[in-house]
């Protein structure tokens, strides 16, 4: 034996290593199973046709939830809606425009410090800036801007990252050919991106649906007899619906089933938002070779 | 009758920032020849080329003196127009780089961007455009089909025949067989030798320089040392340095 080397121990090793690797996987995987077991098993008993299409009533222990799914979707929605042109624009101006330089390493710095800002304080500024001091008060057009610069640095630097792996040879042969700039961008750069573009959104997508902090400072009722007919307007949203249900008022207990089944709804919301979207990119990418 | 020369180059230097990378170059390419730009990796080959098509004004910090004559006018004058010179000077370059899209829009983005809609014209530029590059036989049963499902060599082709449907003047190719294998850099080369374009030629083969062009042009570390008839540069060649890069001694 040289050295102490010993390839058997070797082997011992590496099949250690590998064990724990797919030992560190497989939990997360159980755990991710054991969450959506334990929302499922304790919600689907509030699931039926009136708890998805009926108004909450008697202090929500009866009726739906409607408003609140609705409420989700036009928050995510609208989210959507201020975040991926800004963010869109923004990652192609960086990459396409501007010229290299400190300032935009300064502009690509705080995209990414934003990203780590806690939700809460996007609920602060939403609350300071759209429904204070805009005057749009708690609405729904305040939550969707809220959410929207909530989910800017994601989108922003998903959509970067995907124009910078775009070859640098398609923006070449497009302004050889006679384009220019902004025509090889649209023609050739954007829709070659847009796949990994769309997965920033994706990911944002959920993230807009799933906050609940932002949305209680800048949006949230805890019931509305109605659904929104203006942008003006409060709106249900599903976390903070159960938020609500969960902390606030005298039937805690009695409300726990809808409770879960809100959540249910919510977790299947994200989830589905989601298949969508990477359906979408499956089929783009499946296009794309280079 | 001596034909007007197709570019003309004169007492042009161009800087990258600070860099020098273009020493007062004067030369005449002549019209419906082939020409080919030699000499070691660095020494502005490229940069040279892409100068005549303007392609180099989306770098940063760069800086141009001297005059580059085409059809007459200068492209750097007042009046030129850089997307209109880059219609007339078409540029094939080093790796194939077909669009993700199929051959058939490979081909028609150059006529689309001018305005052209009717698909029966399209279809007419397609199908000469691929006649033209010979690679017509190869496609034409797939057009729709992406362009990156080719090979190199076709791809290659397939790069040529989008240059050649703005039917350009003149035709910039920066190393166009470097990544290809031998017999698709036959087959472009047997292209290059039976067009009537005037094309310029940037490559590391002498040999391909010998077999395709008439004359060859080098280059040495951004001067222009010599230019003369390929046949004569390759076995008369006046300098020195000439003679030490085609006989293998540098570069
Ligand atoms: N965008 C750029 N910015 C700064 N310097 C550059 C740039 N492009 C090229 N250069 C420099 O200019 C010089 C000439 O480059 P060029 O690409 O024209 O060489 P070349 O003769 O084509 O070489 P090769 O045979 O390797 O392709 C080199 O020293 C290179 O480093
Ligand atoms: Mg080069």
């Amino acid at each position: 034996m040289l050295l102490g080397y010993s390839p058997k121990a070797r082997k011992n090793r590496e099949w250690l290593a590998l064990l724990a690797l797919k030992l560190v996987a497989y939990v997360a995987l159980i755990i991710l199973a054991l969450m959506i077991f334990y929302i499922v098993f304790h919600g689907f008993k509030a699931i039926n046709f009136d708890f998805l299409t009926k108004f909450p009533s008697d202090f929500m222990r009866k009726g739906g939830i409607l408003p609140a799914i609705l409420g989700t979707l036009y928050l995510a929605a609208g989210s959507m809606v201020v975040s991926l042109p800004l963010g869109f624009g923004a990652a192609i101006y960086l990459t396409d425009y501007a010229k290299p330089g400190p300032l935009v390493s300064i502009i690509r710095l705080g995209v990414a410090n934003l990203a780590a800002v806690p939700s809460v304080v996007f609920g602060l500024f939403g609350l300071a800036l759209f429904v204070v001091g805009f005057g749009f008060g708690r609405s729904l057009l305040s939550g969707c801007l809220t959410l929207g610069l909530l989910t800017l640095p994601t989108v922003t630097a998903a959509a970067e990252e995907a124009l910078r792996q775009t070859p640098q040879s398609f923006r070449e042969a497009a302004l050889a050919l006679g384009a220019n700039r902004w025509q090889a961008i649209r023609q050739v750069v954007l829709p070659a991106a847009l796949p990994g573009m769309l997965t920033g959104a994706i990911l944002a997508l959920g993230r807009a649906a799933g906050e609940t902090a932002p949305i209680i400072l800048t949006a949230a009722a805890a019931f509305s007899p109605a659904l929104p007919d203006s942008l003006f307007n409060e709106v249900m949203s599903l976390p903070t619906h159960i938020f609500n249900m969960a902390t606030n008022g005298a039937f805690i207990e009695q409300t726990r089933v809808r409770q879960f089944g809100t959540a249910l709804v919510l977790m299947a919301l994200v989830l589905g938002l989601s298949l969508v979207a990477i359906v979408i990119r499956a089929k783009l990418i499946r296009r794309r070779k280079w | 009758m001596v034909k007007p020369p197709a570019i003309s180059a004169r007492s042009v230097s161009f800087y990258y920032g600070e860099f020098q990378a273009l020493r007062d170059i004067n030369l005449e390419i002549a019209k419906d020849e082939i020409t080919a730009l030699i000499g070691p990796s660095g020494c502005g080959k490229s940069t040279f080329l892409k100068l005549l098509n303007r392609m180099n004004d989306f770098v940063p910090g760069a800086r141009l003196s001297g005059e580059i004559i085409i059809g007459g006018v200068n492209v750097y004058g007042p009046q030129a127009d850089p997307v209109e010179i880059r219609r007339k000077v078409g540029m094939v370059f080093q790796k194939p780089n077909p669009f993700p899209k199929s051959i058939y829009d490979n081909i028609c983005y150059g006529p689309r961007l001018v305005g052209v809609k009717k698909k029966s014209a399209l279809d007419e530029v397609v199908e000469k455009a691929l006649k033209a590059a010979a690679l017509w036989d190869d496609v034409k049963d797939k057009l729709n089909k992406s362009a990156f499902e080719l090979s190199g060599g076709q791809q290659q082709r397939v790069c040529i025949a989008r240059a050649l449907a703005l039917e350009p003047d003149i035709l910039l190719m920066d190393e166009p067989t470097s990544a290809l294998d031998p017999i698709a850099t036959a087959k472009v080369e047997e292209w290059i030798k039976q067009s009537k374009l005037s094309i310029v030629i940037v490559t590391h083969n002498m040999q391909q320089a010998a077999r395709i062009s008439h004359g060859t042009a080098f280059f040495y570390m951004g001067e222009l040392i010599e230019f003369a008839p390929t046949l004569t540069l390759f076995t008369s060649p006046k300098e020195s340095r000439t003679e030490n890069y085609i006989t293998g001694r540098f570069g």
